[in-house]
C-alpha cells in the first residue's frame, strides 16, 4: 500500500503525425498534490502531451507513468481510468438531459463516486439541477463539464483550458474550485493560454512550444523573473522634456517611459530625488518586475525562431501583444 | 488516498458489473432520445405518418405484378424496413457524428465505463427505437389498414435481424464519413432518401425495371423485399435468401468500414 509520490512522469515523450512533431522530447514530472500548468501557444504540443497521458493516444518514444503505471498499458486501463478525472477542451455535456442526470449517469461509472449534490454544489449549479442541459448559458455548461470531471473523486485531474469562455465570475469559481480540490491533495494537470491563470493556481509551470519544453519552474521564478531587470514605468507631464531627467528612458507610443535597471532602488532614489528638486510630477509611477507573460513570450517567441509565424501559432501570440508595453519588452527581450 | 499497486487490483474489482453498468447506460440513452422531440419526431412519427398518407391515398389499389395483392399491403412491410433504416441508419449516423465532434465519445472513452458497454448500449437502444416503430406501424397497418400481419414470424424475425445488424454498420460506417455535426443531417438524408426512392418505397418497383436493376446494387432494396416476403407468404416463399445475403453482405462490408474508420476523437476540429 506504498504510495509513489511521484504522479506523472514524462521523460523523452515523442509523438509525431505525419511530418509534423508535435511533441520532442518532453520530459516533465508532478508530484502528487501539486497543480501544474503546461503553458503554451496552440499547437504547441499540450493537449497530445496531455492525451498521451490520459491513455487516449499512444506515443512513439518515451516513457510515462500515471499514478505508477503506463496509460498506454491495457491491462491497468481501468484501474487508472477510476482514478483520472478529465475535462476536455471541448465542451462534452448532453443536450437533452438534465444537469443532475448527466451527473449522476457519470457518477455511476466510478467505483467510489462524489455525491451528486456536492458535486452540484462545488460547481454552483445546485439550483439549476433539474434544468435541461442545453437551456444552460456557455459558461454554465463549462461549469457542469468540470462537475463531470471531479464526479469520480479522481486522484488525478486533466483540465485542458477549463476557463477558456467562462466570464470572469465563472473562472475565479473554477479557480477556487481547483484551490479545494488540490487542498484535498488532488493532483491537477491543467493546460491554459491565460498567464493570470497558470500564476495563480500552478505550483510549476512548463512553457511548450512546437512541441518542446522551453522553460519550467515555479511560475514567479520562471526564466529568471524574480532576479534581473526591473521596469520603472510614469510619464511627465506636458512641456517637460524627457531629456532633462537624470536617467536613459526609452518612450512608449502612448507617451509613458520606461526605465530599465538591474538596481531598481538605486534608480528610483535618482529618480525620485530629481523629481523633488525640479519640482516635477512623475505621473503614474510603477515598478515592474519581467512578467510571466514577458517569459513566455520570450521562450515560446524564440522557439518559433522570429519568423513571424503564420497559422494558428502565431495568432495566439499575436493576439497578445496587442498591448504596446508588452509590444516592447518583446522588442527588448 | 492511498494507491495500492494497480497489479494486485484487477481492473474489474471495485466497480459496479459491466452487464448493469450497460442497463443503466441504456436507460440514460432512451431518457436522451424521447426528449430529444425533433429527433425522436423525425424518427418515429415520420414512418407513421408516411404509411397514413400513402396507405391512406392507396385506397383499394392492387398490384397486379405482386400477384394482385393490395398496395396498403406492400405499404406496411416497406415501412417497417424504413422503421429501422431511419433508427438504424440515419438516425445512429447522425447521432455518432454529432457525440463524436461535441466531444461526447472521447469523455466517454476516457471514463472507466467501457467502449464496449457504451457501443452495447448505443445499440440496443438503437434497437428499441427500430421495436417501438415497428409495433406501432403494424397496429397502423392492422387496425388502420387491414391488412395481414407477416404469416412466418420466424422469417420475419430474422429479415428484422438481419436488417437490423446491416443497417446499424452502415449507419456506424456513415458516421466515420462525415466530417463535421453540420454535414450530419444533409448528407445522411441525401443519401438514405435517394436510395429509399429507387427502391421503391413510395411505389412498388416493377420486376426487370430499370430502377430495380439499379437499386439491386444497394441494400435497401433487398431488405424491403426481406421483409415483404413474410408478410405476403401466399404470393411466394416468405424466405428472400438472396435478400436477406446480400443484405448480410452490405454489413459486413459496414463493419469493415466502421473499423478502420471509427474515431473517438472529433474529426473536424
Amino acid at each position: 500500500m506504498k504510495a509513489t509520490e511521484t504522479a506523472v512522469g514524462v521523460q523523452g515523450l515523442c509523438k509525431t503525425y505525419g511530418a509534423t512533431q508535435a511533441v520532442n522530447e518532453v520530459s516533465f514530472s508532478v508530484e502528487r498534490g501539486e497543480v501544474f500548468a503546461l503553458l503554451g501557444p496552440n499547437g504547441a504540443g499540450k493537449t497530445t502531451t496531455i492525451e498521451i497521458l490520459e491513455g487516449f493516444r499512444r506515443r512513439d518514444a518515451g516513457r510515462v507513468e500515471v499514478l505508477g503505471v503506463d496509460p498506454g498499458e491495457r491491462a491497468t486501463q481501468r484501474w487508472l481510468r477510476n482514478r483520472l478525472g478529465v475535462v476536455l477542451q471541448e465542451l462534452a455535456v448532453e443536450p437533452f438531459l438534465s444537469v443532475r442526470q448527466v451527473v449522476s449517469r457519470n457518477a455511476g461509472f466510478y467505483p467510489a463516486p462524489r455525491p451528486v449534490d456536492e458535486v452540484l454544489d462545488l460547481v454552483g449549479l445546485s439550483e439549476k439541477s433539474d434544468a435541461r442541459v442545453k437551456t444552460l448559458s456557455g459558461g454554465q455548461q463549462r461549469r457542469l463539464d468540470v462537475g463531470l470531471g471531479i464526479v469520480g473523486n479522481p486522484e488525478l485531474l486533466f483540465l485542458d483550458e477549463p476557463t477558456t469562455g467562462l466570464d470572469p465570475a465563472g473562472r475565479r469559481m473554477s479557480w477556487d474550485l481547483v484551490r479545494s480540490l488540490a487542498a484535498e491533495g488532488t493532483t491537477v494537470i491543467l493546460t491554459t493560454h491565460y498567464m493570470e491563470e497558470a500564476e495563480a493556481l500552478a505550483d510549476r509551470v512548463a512553457i511548450v512550444a512546437r512541441g518542446v519544453v522551453v522553460g519550467s519552474g515555479a511560475p514567479d521564478q520562471i526564466g529568471g523573473r524574480d532576479v534581473g531587470t526591473a521596469t520603472i514605468r510614469f510619464r511627465l507631464a506636458n512641456g517637460v522634456a524627457a531629456s532633462r531627467l537624470p536617467l536613459a528612458v526609452t518612450a512608449g507610443d502612448d507617451g509613458s517611459l520606461a526605465v530599465r535597471t538591474d538596481d531598481e532602488v538605486r534608480a528610483l532614489n535618482t529618480l525620485t530625488s530629481w523629481a523633488l528638486q525640479a519640482g516635477v510630477d512623475l505621473v503614474g509611477l510603477t515598478v515592474s518586475r519581467t512578467t510571466l507573460e514577458d517569459v513566455y513570450l520570450r521562450l515560446t517567441g524564440d522557439a518559433e525562431g522570429h519568423d513571424g509565424g503564420v497559422g494558428p501559432q502565431s495568432t495566439d501570440t499575436a493576439g497578445r501583444v496587442d498591448d504596446h508595453d508588452r509590444a516592447e519588452s518583446r522588442r527588448a527581450a | 488516498m492511498s494507491t495500492p499497486g494497480p497489479a494486485a487490483a484487477p481492473s474489474a474489482i471495485g466497480g459496479p458489473s459491466d452487464l448493469r453498468l450497460v442497463a443503466r447506460q441504456v436507460r440514460y440513452e432512451q431518457l436522451s432520445f424521447w426528449r430529444n422531440r425533433t429527433g425522436a419526431i423525425f424518427t418515429v412519427i415520420f414512418s407513421v405518418v408516411f404509411l397514413l398518407l400513402l396507405g391512406a391515398s392507396a385506397g383499394s389499389s392492387r398490384i397486379t405484378f405482386l400477384g394482385n395483392i393490395k398496395l396498403v399491403q406492400y405499404y406496411v412491410p416497406g415501412f417497417v424496413a424504413y422503421g429501422v433504416m431511419a433508427a438504424c441508419f440515419s438516425t445512429l449516423a447522425i447521432s455518432l457524428v454529432f457525440r463524436r465532434e461535441t466531444g461526447l465519445l472521447k469523455r466517454l472513452r476516457l471514463s472507466p465505463l467501457p467502449a464496449w458497454a457504451l457501443l452495447a448500449a448505443i445499440f440496443v437502444s438503437t434497437l428499441i427505437v427500430a421495436l417501438v416503430q415497428i409495433a406501432l406501424l403494424l397496429a397502423v397497418g392492422r387496425l388502420g389498414f387491414g391488412v395481414h400481419l407477416p404469416s412466418n414470424l420466424v422469417a420475419f424475425a430474422l429479415a428484422l435481424l438481419v436488417g437490423v445488424f446491416a443497417f446499424t454498420a452502415l449507419g456506424v460506417a456513415m458516421s466515420t464519413l462525415i466530417p463535421t455535426t453540420e454535414a450530419a443531417g444533409p448528407l445522411t438524408s441525401i443519401v438514405f432518401f435517394v436510395l429509399l426512392f429507387l427502391s421503391g418505397l413510395w411505389f412498388p418497383l416493377q420486376p426487370g425495371s430499370t430502377l430495380a436493376r439499379i437499386s439491386a446494387y444497394f441494400p435497401i432494396r433487398h431488405f424491403i423485399v426481406a421483409v415483404f416476403a413474410p408478410f405476403n407468404a401466399h404470393a411466394g416463399s416468405p424466405w428472400a435468401w438472396h435478400d436477406l445475403a446480400v443484405l448480410a453482405l452490405w454489413g459486413a462490408a459496414g463493419c469493415f468500414v466502421a473499423a478502420r474508420r471509427w474515431r473517438w476523437a472529433p474529426r473536424g476540429g
